[in-house]
């Protein structure tokens, strides 16, 4: 540990200005504040300071995913690993790559994406194609507008929103029938080649055609669908510690989920034909991985807590028309970029009826 | 919770041989000496006054030689003796001011005279109010909850009767506007105390406030009990401004010297001590720090003012002086570590699975400054009820109106946003310097103003007399 500190300030220099690699600072500043903590001391009041960084709050996201990647590996076999690899890889190439242009550090924000990204991919998908849209999604969808903090839409959602839309054909038939064996696919590596099971048809689009799987195996995700989306279990309790953390609002998820709920349920009571049963359709898909991991994301969805049950609302109502009445079978990647959308303008409306009311105040 | 909560006694220091008293204090700057370099002094004579805040005087706590070149901004008295003597203001010039102002006025003069005026807050604004005003109200705090400042229950401790008779008196300062007493739990035995105390004397309000900082800064206070901001000022006092009050008017005594928390995680005995001002910061850093490097506060940990090396003595006004240790060892690999050790706003430490415990803060910034991400942590902890991120976005995108709009000016300056921000922004420290740029916006709009104004006046005058000439 020492030993690593003496290094550090060793090769300091050679990034700092005048040094032959100053252009690398951000990575080399990145590399060492993973390891130590930083230096830097607070100047004037308040003098201490909490001490919950952003590394932290990253962390505590990428702490809430390990049931859903331990379900993916468990399901889809260790080609997932390869597959966080090369999104981690793609993707901090281009964080990397614009931190030293702006010379700014890294953003711990890429963290997150990088690990949520496979995890709402299918699980065969060429690994080219994980490269691409990852990258596509932290350069359109966040770098353009400014880096972490200060981009509209999720750069998960939106890489996944660019492959659907670029490529629909694979995206929609790299599906995996997960294997009932005891041991999973743990000990497989499977891929688009060498698949024995090969099933194009997740649960969702099964319901189109009338095919109800059971809600037990939903729960568990022995069912095909993006890698980690499918263990309800998993998604579950890493969401509830998400939620008690409080790094995720529980406002945007309760609002999701009960609106869906609300209005899954009164269609499936007005229309059993068309619209499957309330607990099968909360399971299913994506619905409930979008809810806890992605529409959380503070910078994306509201700030304002009755701009998040807005949101919230909106999300849920959107999900249930999109899977119900249209010709896709998923709606939730649509519906979260379009609350996206309106979270700017939620949030204005409500800052300014609050600010009108300060305004009163002597 | 924190460690380095100073205990609830206080403790007396020894005499100091040489005094230094500074010039300068957090509201005060006494640029007016009115003593010459050498001059004998006895206690209670004042030294100077700052002329910019109605004469408050700074007065000589002990007996002794006055030396105003020794040390740049400070006072140096030498010799110093403890002077039982009194001093009697001198009685023709108090018959002069009583014809002057009547009875209450002579009480409002006494208390500047006699140092007790210091102890006053404008409540909205923070800044001494007029002596010889009438306020709409007179607010009184019992509780200080900035971490680690003197507290109320301490400085009452002992002096109860002393209290009401200040309260009073305080009274008397009045027509019929209310005294607001605040109180922690106004049902527990020591406000049934008082009550019985002030019983058909005084028209005193109690008002309970929850532990909770920062819910006994004056303008919160203020504005939960609806006082407005536009009407006459609101007087604010804390316990020791009322002992001080009792002190003057009752005993016609100055005030000299003050209980001061000794606190923070620096200290090997948190505690209070009684001291006067000017004390030697040198006596008090020897005594109570332990720590080799260590940043000395003067105030809270929240809201303090750094004491660098050029401070040698106790300031007039202050209430506590909290010892922080600076950080030295950088943590290794700190975000994946579980941190039972550390009790944070946000459950993202297991710590939050413990009890109640004690953690030892230091100066450590404790991350790196990221941009904003809208956790909204900030607004969830601000007091005043404005939106430390909204304004911070509008101050990044310099639209001065909208921060302006968004009411900046009800910042109480608490330090809570930019303690709880996980981007380590620096929240009140950027709408401090708003406020400022605001103010002086202000101020050159309104003289922009006052000119033209002149100048139609004058053209006007000339017209006139053109008219007047043809």
């Amino acid at each position: 540990m020492k030993r690593l500190l003496k290094i550090i300030e060793a090769v300091r220099p050679t990034f700092e200005e005048g040094g032959k690699l100053r252009a690398f600072k951000p990575v080399f500043g990145a590399l060492e504040h993973f390891f130590f903590a930083p230096s830097t001391t607070t100047i004037g009041a308040p003098h201490v300071r909490d001490p919950l960084d952003l590394k932290r709050l990253m962390s505590m996201v990428i702490i809430s995913v390990v049931p859903s990647v331990l379900a993916a590996f468990y399901f889809f076999g260790l080609r997932f690993f390869l597959m966080i690899i090369v999104s981690y890889a793609a993707g901090l190439t281009v964080e990397a790559i614009f931190a030293m242009v702006r010379k700014e550090g890294i953003n711990e924000g890429f963290f997150v994406t990088g690990i949520l990204f496979p995890l709402i991919l299918p699980p065969t998908l060429p690994l080219w194609m994980v490269a691409v849209g990852v990258a596509f999604g932290v350069f359109i969808g966040k770098e353009l507008f400014g880096g972490t903090g200060r981009n509209v839409f999720n750069p998960a959602l939106v890489g996944r929103c660019f492959l659907a839309l670029a490529y629909p054909k694979t995206m929609s038939a790299s599906w995996l029938e997960p294997s009932y064996q005891l041991t999973g696919r743990l000990f497989n590596y499977v891929n688009a080649s060498n698949v024995d099971v090969i099933s194009s048809a997740t649960p969702l689009a099964l319901a189109k055609q009338g095919e109800l799987c059971s809600v037990s195996h939903l729960l568990l995700g022995s069912v095909s669908g993006s890698a980690g989306e499918t263990s309800a279990i998993a998604i579950i309790i890493g969401g509830v510690f998400l939620l008690l953390t409080r790094v995720a609002n529980w406002r945007t998820v309760v609002s999701i989920l009960g609106s869906f709920a609300l209005l899954g349920g009164l269609l499936h009571y007005a229309l059993p034909e068309t619209v499957g049963p309330v607990l099968w359709h909360l399971f299913a898909g994506g619905l409930l991985f979008g809810a806890f991991f992605m529409a959380t994301d503070p910078v994306t969805s509201p700030t304002t807590n009755t701009g998040k049950w807005l949101y919230g609302i909106l999300i849920g109502t959107v999900t249930v028309l999109i899977r119900n009445f249209t010709g896709y079978v998923e709606g939730v990647t649509f519906a979260i970029l379009l609350g996206n959308i309106t979270a700017p303008i939620l949030d204005e409306i409500i800052f300014g009826i609050r600010l009108r009311r300060l305004a009163r105040e002597g | 919770m924190l460690s380095g909560r100073p205990e609830g006694v206080v403790r007396f220091m020894p005499e100091p041989e040489l005094l230094y008293l500074p010039l300068r204090s957090r509201r005060f700057v006494f640029s007016e000496v009115v003593v010459k370099d050498g001059q004998r002094v006895s206690n209670g004579d004042t030294l100077a006054r700052d002329p910019d805040n109605y004469g408050v005087p700074l007065l000589s706590p002990r007996a002794g030689v006055v030396r105003l070149n020794k040390c740049e901004n400070h006072i140096v008295l030498e010799e110093v003796a403890k002077d039982e003597e009194q001093v009697d203001m001198a009685k023709e010039e108090l018959s002069h001011i009583e014809r002057q102002m009547g009875a209450a006025g002579i009480k409002q003069y006494r208390l500047n005279v006699l140092g007790a005026w210091q102890f006053f807050y404008d409540a909205h604004t923070g800044a001494l109010p007029d002596p010889l005003g009438t306020p709409q109200a007179i607010i009184v705090s019992t509780v200080s909850l900035e971490p680690f400042l003197a507290r109320g229950d301490v400085q009452l401790h002992k002096r109860l009767s002393n209290f009401t008779r200040g309260l009073e008196q305080l009274q008397s300062l009045l027509e019929y506007q209310p005294i607001y007493l605040v109180l922690p739990d106004i049902k527990s035995e020591f406000a049934n105390l008082i009550r019985n105390h002030i019983r058909g004397h005084a028209l005193v309000k109690m008002v309970e406030i929850p532990l909770t900082y920062p819910y006994d800064d004056f303008s919160i206070l203020a504005r939960k009990l609806g006082l407005k901001r536009s009407a006459e000022p609101v007087w604010a006092v804390r316990t020791e401004g009322v002992l001080a009050v009792d002190r003057a008017l009752t005993l016609s005594k100055p005030c000299l010297v003050r209980i001061v928390s000794i606190g923070g995680t620096g200290v090997n005995s948190p505690t209070h001590i009684k001291v006067m001002p000017g004390y030697p910061m040198q006596m008090i850093r020897d005594k109570y720090v332990f720590e080799p490097v260590a940043r000395m506060i003067n105030g809270g940990i929240l809201t303090g003012e750094l004491l660098g090396t050029e401070a040698l003595g106790l300031d007039t006004e202050c209430r506590g002086i909290t010892i922080l240790p600076e950080l030295k060892d950088r943590e290794f690999l700190g975000f994946i570590r579980p941190g039972w050790d550390r009790s944070c706003y946000a459950a993202c430490y297991l710590s939050s699975l413990r009890e109640r415990f004690s953690e030892r803060f230091t100066t450590g910034l404790r991350g790196e400054g990221r941009p904003c991400i809208s956790c909204s942590f900030c607004e969830e902890v601000c007091p005043a009820g404005i939106i430390p991120h909204l304004i911070h976005k509008y101050l990044y995108r310099d639209l001065i109106e909208e921060v302006e709009q968004a009411r900046v000016d009800l910042c109480i300056e608490c330090g809570l946003c930019s303690f709880v921000c996980p981007s380590k922004i620096d929240l009140v420290r950027q709408f401090i310097d708003a406020k400022r740029l605001i103010e002086q916006e202000k101020e050159e709009i309104r003289q922009e103003r006052e000119r033209q104004e002149k100048l139609r006046q004058e053209e006007l005058a000339r017209k006139s007399i053109e008219e007047g000439s043809e």
